[in-house]
C-alpha cells in the first residue's frame, strides 16, 4: 500500500532529523521531502500534494491566518505546525495539529498516530493478506502471462474491475512484478508450474 | 561522521561495514595498516576528492554529492559506475546464486520450489546484466563523448550529427522495474516461501539481498544526482557552442 507521505519544512537540522525519525517509525507513513524555507514548501507542495506538511512557524512569516491561500486549490494536505518556544501557540486554531519542542517523544508519536488514523482507518490497512476467491482467479491468470484484456475476456468482467483486482492482490500480497505474483501461484498452488510463463 | 582526507582508512570500516565492498570497489587491498585516506589514494592513484564524495555520499545518505562531484570530470564517476556494475554483476549476484541453489526443502515441494525460485532469480539477473549492458555500451560512452567534445572544443562534424539524432534526455530511464523486483524477491523469501531445510541460508540469502538493495540504490543516487544533470547541463553548453 502507498505510504502516506510528509513534507518537513524546517531550517534547524536537529529538529527536522528528529522528526524524519518518528514518522519512519510509523511504516506507513513517510517523509518525502525536507525544505528549509517557504517558496520551495509552496512549490513542493503543489507539485506533490502529500497528505501532511509540518512546518516550523517561523518559516510562514505573518501568513498564519490565511496559509492555506498559500497552496493550489487542490491540495488538501493536512497542515501540522511545529512551534519552537511557548509564546508562538496563538495561531494553532488554523491548522490540523501542532507539534512543539517541548512535547515528548510519546506526545509527538501519538499525534502522528491520530493524524495517519483519520487519513486512513485502522480496519482498512490491517486487511489480511488471504486472497478471495476472485483474487486468485485473476492471479491464475496473471501468472499464465495474460493481458488485462484477456482476463477480463476469459472472467467476464470489465476491464476496470481487472484492474482493481490487480491493485488489491498487490497490495495484500506486497507483490509488485508479474514474475514475483508468478511465484507466489505456483507456491500456493494457485497455478501448477508448467502453466506459468 | 564526514570522512576526510587525513581520516584512517581502518577507522572508516570500523565505523560502517558498509563501505566494505566500495574500497575494494576502488582496487584497494586490505592490510594498509594505519594509513589515511590521502595517503592510501596516493599509493592507489586514486584522485582523493573523488573517493571522499563517494564515501561520504554512502556513509550518510543526507550528504549530497552532486555538488562537488558536479565540478569533477565525468569520467571519474563512469569509472566508478562501472566497478560497481562488475561487482554487482560479477561477484553479488553469482554469490546469490548460489546460495539460492543451496536451499533444499523435504519431500516432493523440493523440486517445484528450487526450480520456481531459480527461475525468478534469473529473470531477475538478467534483466539487471541488461540494464548494466545498455548502460555500458550507449549511455556511458555517450556522455564521455559529450565530455571530450565539450573539452576539447573541437567542432568535429561527426558528433555534430550524432547530437542531431540523440540527447541526455533519451537516458533518463528509470530504475523502477528492477527494484521492485528486489522487493518482491525480498518478501517471497520472507512471507511465502516454505521453511526451507536450512534456515542459515535462508537468512545469508536475505542480508545479501538488503545489502545489494542498498548498494543499487546508492549508484542509483550517484546516477540520478550526478552523472545525469552534470552531463545535461554540458550537453546544453555544448549545443549552443556548435550552433
Amino acid at each position: 500500500m502507498k505510504k502516506l507521505s510528509f513534507i518537513i519544512a524546517e531550517k534547524s537540522y536537529i529538529v527536522k532529523t528528529g522528526l524524519t525519525k518518528i514518522i519512519n517509525n510509523f511504516h506507513e507513513a513517510s517523509v518525502l521531502r525536507e525544505t528549509t524555507d517557504l517558496q520551495t514548501t509552496i512549490k513542493l507542495v503543489n507539485k506533490h500534494n502529500p497528505e501532511f506538511l509540518i512546518i516550523n512557524i517561523k518559516l510562514i512569516n505573518d501568513a498564519h491566518e490565511d496559509i492555506r491561500q498559500l497552496f493550489s486549490k487542490k491540495i488538501n494536505t493536512k497542515l501540522i505546525i511545529f512551534v519552537g518556544t511557548k509564546r508562538e501557540n496563538e495561531y494553532f486554531e488554523y491548522f490540523d495539529e501542532k507539534i512543539s519542542i517541548d512535547d515528548d517523544k510519546a506526545e509527538i508519536s501519538k499525534k502522528i498516530q491520530l493524524l495517519i488514523n483519520k487519513k486512513r482507518p485502522p480496519n482498512e490497512n490491517s486487511e489480511s493478506g488471504e486472497l478471495s476467491e476472485r483474487e486468485k482467479e485473476v492471479l491464475r491468470q496473471v501468472a499464465m502471462g495474460k493481458t488485462n484484456k484477456e482476463i477480463a475476456e476469459a472472467l467476464f468482467i470489465s476491464m476496470h474491475t481487472v484492474i482493481t483486482h490487480r491493485k488489491n492482490i498487490t497490495g495484500k500480497l506486497e507483490i509488485k512484478t508479474v514474475a514475483g505474483l508468478t511465484v507466489y501461484a505456483i507456491l500456493n498452488n494457485i497455478i501448477d508450474i508448467d502453466e506459468a510463463v | 561522521m564526514t570522512i576526510v582526507k587525513k581520516t584512517k582508512l581502518a577507522e572508516v570500516i570500523h565505523q560502517n561495514y558498509h563501505l566494505i565492498p566500495i574500497i575494494t570497489r576502488f582496487g584497494i587491498s586490505f592490510g594498509f595498516g594505519d594509513k589515511n585516506i590521502e595517503q592510501i589514494c596516493k599509493q592507489y592513484e586514486i584522485n582523493s576528492d573523488f573517493f571522499l564524495e563517494i564515501v561520504n555520499a554512502f556513509n550518510d545518505k543526507d550528504y549530497s554529492p552532486a555538488k562537488k562531484l558536479g565540478t569533477m570530470p565525468l569520467k571519474n564517476t563512469v569509472k566508478y559506475l562501472l566497478s560497481s556494475h562488475k561487482y554487482f554483476n560479477d561477484i553479488k549476484l553469482p554469490l546469490i546464486e548460489k546460495l539460492i541453489h543451496k536451499l533444499n526443502w523435504e519431500g516432493p515441494e523440493n523440486k517445484k520450489n528450487k526450480a520456481t525460485l531459480d527461475k525468478f532469480f534469473n529473470q531477475y539477473r538478467n534483466e539487471v546484466i541488461e540494464h548494466t549492458a545498455h548502460e555500458e555500451n550507449e549511455v556511458y560512452p555517450f556522455i564521455l563523448n559529450i565530455e571530450n567534445n565539450f573539452k576539447s572544443k573541437n567542432k568535429d562534424n561527426g558528433f555534430i550529427e550524432i547530437l542531431k539524432l540523440k540527447s541526455i534526455k533519451d537516458y533518463e530511464e528509470t530504475h523502477n522495474e528492477l527494484s521492485s523486483a528486489l522487493l518482491d524477491l525480498k518478501n517471497i523469501i520472507i512471507k511465502y516461501l516454505p521453511p526451507a531445510n536450512n534456515s542459515d541460508v535462508i537468512e545469508q540469502i536475505l542480508v545479501e539481498i538488503f545489502d545489494l538493495e542498498k548498494d543499487m540504490e546508492d549508484h542509483t543516487k550517484i546516477e540520478d544526482t550526478v552523472l545525469i544533470p552534470v552531463a545535461s547541463k554540458i550537453e546544453k553548453e555544448l549545443r549552443k557552442y556548435l550552433k
